[in-house]
């Protein structure tokens, strides 16, 4: 996974935030998927528009919590949602 | 199901019971909504168009579209057309009837699923129930919808009549690549007239919890989790969603906990006059649905599995919400037999 990743749902996903994460829902079943990522993640990062290095840098500006940390953590979701079937990433470089 | 975090309340619900309309075409002794004519009020297309917006804005992710028969609505499409526009998920729960070939081809769409409703495996076992000629009706609705792929399930209301017909239904939904999906039966709408009659036995009801778990493939969607086993657990709820992660939205656009309790008492708010984020999150209804204890099952070693069970069946047996679900699989064995409901 490169950091000039950009993700995306997959088709028949949809996700909202929670007060405990974010709520995915997938139409071609398991239907729900809890993710307890507290306010980490924003769902319109599931939108495409901000790559992977983008987010950690926000989160980073925000919270000054360590940039390694960040990205591992980060990265740990991203590579459980990919495992889910509920996103995919694409390089956009 | 990540119980913890629905605990903790969600924003909206994940899915909304939508009946769309009164109006049916047939007339079915367990119905549970007392279909037939379509009732003043119900809500117009525009208005209709408005609930969805309400509902898209707060990320409702589906709707459980029922009714009456949803396509006696003259827009019923469009207004599918318009909930897919937002990304909208439908599942739509019809008779079947009437589904040709051309409303197929409209219904061709990655957001769509279909439930057609059976109750037996033949003419006979099945007309006598949902009326005259629905049975043939339905297998021509099948062809329709198989020769375009188009994902679908047969569903069955659990009765004493439906009850020794699973097995053959189980194969007649394979043989138009559909799987059996069973609702529970409930006694309201003209359920509570046919309660006596239909409800399955206690011993049946027995029976069906390891026929379930004999058959995982076959889908209960609602509060059949009162009888769940162990070898099911993994495949659905284990309480009711009611205010938690559904309600029900009436033809006319009031809002309720669910669709087996569409009493005034429970009437939270109404659509699109009321903001339905205000109601989901303030209303007195919701609010006293989402404490709601069944405190004498909680040392019950199948707790964990059910939670007291479905309180609509509880509140329409014995007026009361906050009591077992009387279909639940220790009461199948243990309680006493429950007063006949008046007709």
């Amino acid at each position: 996974m490169d950091s000039f990743c950009v993700f995306n749902l997959n088709m028949g996903v949809q996700v909202r935030r929670e007060k405990f994460g974010l709520l995915f829902y997938n139409y071609r079943g398991p239907r729900l998927y809890f993710l307890p990522s507290q306010n980490l993640v924003d769902d319109h990062f599931f939108d495409g528009t901000q790559s992977l290095s983008e987010l950690v840098n926000t989160i980073h500006a925000r919270h000054h919590w360590p940039l390694s940390w960040i990205e591992e953590r980060i990265l740990q979701i991203m590579g459980q949602l990919e495992a889910k079937g509920l996103i995919h990433g694409q390089s956009i470089c | 199901m990540g119980n913890q975090y629905v605990e903790m309340g969600l924003s909206a619900p994940v899915n909304v019971t939508w009946e769309v309309t009164y109006a049916c075409n047939l007339s079915c002794i367990h119905c549970l909504s007392d279909s037939g004519r379509k009732r003043d009020g119900e809500l117009s297309t525009g208005e209709a168009m408005q609930v969805i917006d309400q509902l898209a804005a707060r990320k409702v992710f589906q709707f459980n579209i029922g009714g009456g028969e949803p396509f006696m609505r003259p827009d019923f499409l469009d207004l599918m057309d318009y909930a897919h526009d937002k990304g909208i998920v439908t599942c739509i729960s019809t008779n079947g009837t009437l589904i040709d070939e051309q409303i197929a081809r409209r219904l061709n769409h990655p957001l769509v699923y279909i439930q057609v409703s059976l109750d037996g495996a033949s003419e006979e076992s099945n007309d006598p129930i949902r009326g005259s000629g629905s049975f043939k009706k339905v297998l021509n609705a099948l062809d329709h919808l198989r020769s375009l792929d188009i994902e679908v399930s047969v569903n069955c209301v659990l009765t004493r009549r439906s009850y020794p017909e699973l097995d053959k239904l189980v194969k007649l939904a394979a043989s138009y690549g559909a799987k059996l999906r069973v609702s529970r039966f409930r006694p309201s709408g003209r359920g509570k007239q046919s309660w006596s009659e239909l409800n399955v036995q206690r011993e049946q009801m027995a029976d069906f919890s390891q026929w379930l778990s004999r058959h995982l493939a076959v889908s209960t969607g609602d509060s059949f989790f009162s009888v769940t086993t162990e070898e099911r657990r993994s495949l659905g709820l284990n309480m009711c969603g009611a205010c938690k992660l559904t309600c029900c939205l009436s033809p006319q656009g009031d809002i309720y906990p669910c669709a087996f309790l569409q009493e005034p008492e429970f009437r939270a708010g109404k659509l699109p006059q009321d903001d339905f984020g205000i109601i989901w999150e303030t209303s007195p209804v919701f609010d006293s649905f989402r404490q709601l204890e069944i405190k004498s099952c909680e040392s019950c070693q199948r707790f964990d599995l059910c939670h007291g069970g479905c309180p609509a069946i509880a509140y329409h047996t014995q007026r009361k919400l906050g009591l077992p679900d009387p279909g639940c699989l220790a009461n199948c064995i243990t309680i006493k037999s429950l007063p006949r409901m008046a007709a």
